[in-house]
């Protein structure tokens, strides 16, 4: 078993960063999750939204290989249970793999909150437990994938980057098209009253 | 992004559309009371439902429920 363990502090208030985690996928540093499904979201009586998520990743298998286990086996699957509380602003978000349970688990854990220190940035603690069944080079194997989950991490915050730069740009845009739609109005409304 | 089901991804990224907009401007920003995207997402939960038993999908032990608040939904 092996447990890997990060934190990471994004320059953006926890808003910002829990709108973009929600809305995380697709973008260009996961290409491999090509499905994302929602299978069961509440607020609970404490206020707090709980979402189960279901991931369907593609690992870009070569077409001969495709060609003979058949499409509808490439895809692997991961659920994710995410909770949000926005009175004390924690967004705590658990996946784990339902697929090669019997090879392989790989569970995970994000918290983000508020920096504690400074208020418009947000600290991610990520953890993940590894455990490589039944063979006898598990603990290597482990450490091959704790490595690979550790540059995925890297990956998904520079996704959560993307998603913010790309939700700021879409804000932008529809900010100065009002503006200059508005804009022409008044003025199409100045002719008129002259 | 697509859906599990090929069929349900329009009514996914319709449903997306609604909860990302409630997400970020009323349920962050304190006021969670209404259900604005309770329609659309019973439309793609009975789309998803339907695929993720078509591909074998081994999701155990999950309740297919709609978005609710512990309490009775008003169907509007």
């Amino acid at each position: 078993m092996k447990i890997w363990t990060s934190e990471h502090v994004f320059d953006h208030p926890w808003e910002t960063v829990t709108t973009a985690a929600m809305q995380k996928y697709p973008n260009p540093m996961n290409p491999s999750v090509v499905g994302v499904d929602v299978l069961a979201r509440h607020v609970d009586p404490t206020g707090k939204l709980h979402s189960h998520r279901l991931l369907s990743t593609e690992w870009g298998i070569p077409s001969i290989v495709k060609s003979i286990i058949g499409t509808c086996r490439t895809k692997t699957y991961v659920q994710e249970h995410s909770v949000v509380d926005p009175v004390e602003k924690t967004m705590e978000l658990r996946s784990s793999n339902i697929s090669f349970t019997n090879l392989v688990s790989v569970d995970e854990r994000l918290v983000y909150k508020p920096h504690p220190h400074e208020p418009d940035k947000t600290i991610l603690t990520q953890e993940a437990i590894i455990s490589v069944k039944g063979v006898s080079l598990s603990s290597y194997l482990e450490g091959l994938m704790a490595n690979t989950i550790s540059s995925n991490a890297n990956k998904g915050r520079e996704a959560l980057e993307w998603v913010i730069n790309r939700l700021n740009a879409e804000i932008e845009e529809f900010t100065a098209s009002a503006r200059g739609t508005m804009r022409n109005s008044m003025a199409a409304a100045a002719f008129v009253e002259k | 992004m697509n859906s599990v089901g090929e069929a349900c991804t329009e009514l996914k990224r319709e449903y997306d559309q609604c909860f990302n907009r409630w997400f970020a401007e009323k349920f962050l920003k304190g006021e969670s009371d209404g259900d604005p995207c309770g329609q659309l997402f019973k439309r793609y939960q009975l789309c998803v439902q339907k695929a993720i038993k078509e591909k074998d999908i081994p999701i155990e032990g999950l309740e297919f429920m709609g978005p609710s608040k512990g309490k009775t939904e008003d169907s509007s």
